[in-house]
């Protein structure tokens, strides 16, 4: 005899800031909604030092309490968070059939929000040095440099903002920066240039090699590619902010089509390739990479959720 | 049995906050030793993780045998207090 199925209306993949907005939609009108978590509550968002361009916040908020607020007016509605990895996603008859680290678990309909993760630079040092002098997480790991130099890998908005969250603790940063001017948005350029006392931009600066003596990082060799010249710098520990990756590498077998960067391809109703199945926020082709369009586009995806189950019902109020 | 269990956290650390939540689903107790405001016990921390990052957690079970899960790892901590 087999056990009985545990099926639910909604599953959505992830409870960043997309799901966490979603999930607040579609409990609010009473639809069984379960989410899988396999990091943190609140995604990239919760550890992010401080968020400024959130609405709604005129002086700004800390991530961690912005994704808290987010969870608890979730959980207000009926929202299951469980801590859990999906590993596979697949159709049953009429239902999703996912595969999780707490067991299989079917649904009417799915929402893939499983945001993106940082991307690692590939040279020499930094696997060895992971997590003892090399990091990608300055809310978390930044503590530890207090009165230390630092190197910081980057030039996007992440690797300035990270930086000026650095200076609490280190007493200088050389912020290594690959092309010949910064991704970083005019008014956080603007922020960096008042912390130029304690932060160095170096700009066609390729980061090479991560070099460590008796465990420790000691310094990071990289390369000035206008002069051709190797560049040591001397640090205590180096924080890499250089993008992110996709997470859908979980769906790389599935029929869900990605695009050539591996984020999720969907129609104009947020649906993938897979009927009843969902995505939005950072993991959607075409995002814009920020915590309101998450959330906005978590919203959108819960009432197409809830047109796709009741074709009647209607996607605005 | 756990006999005890303590955390090495930071105030801005969203790992730190998954550790204690998922202890707290389990109902275990646990000592927090904030790296904020007590600095001088980094190198404690370092010393049982052999990483210089937060959260790291100390499992002491009755027989007083540690383990120590360094950030959040949902496969290690569920065996830990197992
Ligand atoms: C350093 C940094 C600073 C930033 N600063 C800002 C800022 O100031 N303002 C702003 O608007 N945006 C900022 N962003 C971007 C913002 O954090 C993201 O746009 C936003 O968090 C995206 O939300 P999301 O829900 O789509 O994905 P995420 O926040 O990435 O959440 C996805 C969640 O899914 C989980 N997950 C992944 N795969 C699985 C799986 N298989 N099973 C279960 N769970 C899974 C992940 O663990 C994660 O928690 C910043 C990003 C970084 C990295």
């Amino acid at each position: 005899m087999g056990t009985k199925k545990e099926i639910h209306d909604v599953v959505m993949i992830g409870a960043g800031p997309a799901a966490l907005s979603a999930a607040i939609y579609t409990t609010r009108e009473d639809i069984d909604t379960v989410l899988f978590e396999k990091g943190v509550i609140g995604g990239l968002a919760a550890v992010t030092a401080w968020v400024d361009n959130y609405p709604g916040f005129i002086k700004g908020v800390a991530g961690l309490e912005l994704s808290d607020s987010l969870q608890k007016q979730a959980e207000r509605f009926g929202a299951d968070i469980r801590l859990g990895e999906v590993t596979k996603i697949e159709i049953d008859g009429k239902l999703k059939k996912l595969t999780t680290s707490e067991g299989d678990i079917y649904a009417k309909a799915v929402l893939i929000a499983t945001g993106s993760d940082y991307r690692k630079l590939g040279i020499p040092g930094e696997e060895t040095f992971y997590g003892k002098g090399v990091h990608y997480c300055a809310t978390c790991d930044g503590a530890f440099y207090r009165e230390k130099k630092l190197v910081v890998v980057g030039g996007g908005n992440s690797a300035v903002q990270e930086s000026i969250f650095l200076t609490k603790f280190a007493t200088h940063i050389d912020l290594l920066v690959r092309g010949d001017s910064m991704r970083a948005s005019e008014i956080l350029q603007h922020e960096l240039a008042k912390h130029k006392d304690k932060i160095t931009v170096h700009m066609n600066t390729v980061t090479n090699e991560i070099v460590g003596e008796n465990g420790k990082v000691v310094k990071v060799l990289a390369k000035n590619v206008k002069t051709g010249k190797i560049i040591s710098y001397k640090t205590d520990g180096v924080f890499v902010f250089i993008g992110l990756i996709p997470n859908t590498q979980f769906l790389k077998d599935s029929k869900i089509e990605l695009d050539n960067i591996g984020m999720i391809k969907t129609k104009s109703n947020m649906e993938t390739s897979m009927d009843g199945v969902f995505a939005a926020g950072d993991v959607r082709s075409g995002a814009t990479m920020q915590i309101a369009s998450a959330t906005g586009e978590g919203a959108t995806a819960a009432l197409m959720i809830r047109k796709y189950m009741d074709p009647h019902a209607s996607t605005g109020y | 049995m756990v006999k005890n269990i303590t955390i090495f956290t930071t105030n801005t650390c969203a790992y730190c906050v998954m550790v204690k939540k998922y202890l707290g689903s389990k109902n275990m107790t646990y000592e927090e030793v904030n790296l904020d405001d007590q600095p001088e016990r980094q190198a404690e921390a370092f010393k049982l993780s052999g990483a210089l990052t937060v959260p790291v957690t100390l499992i002491t079970k009755d027989d007083d045998t540690q383990d120590v899960v360094v950030g959040y790892n949902l496969s290690k901590l569920a065996s830990a207090i197992a």
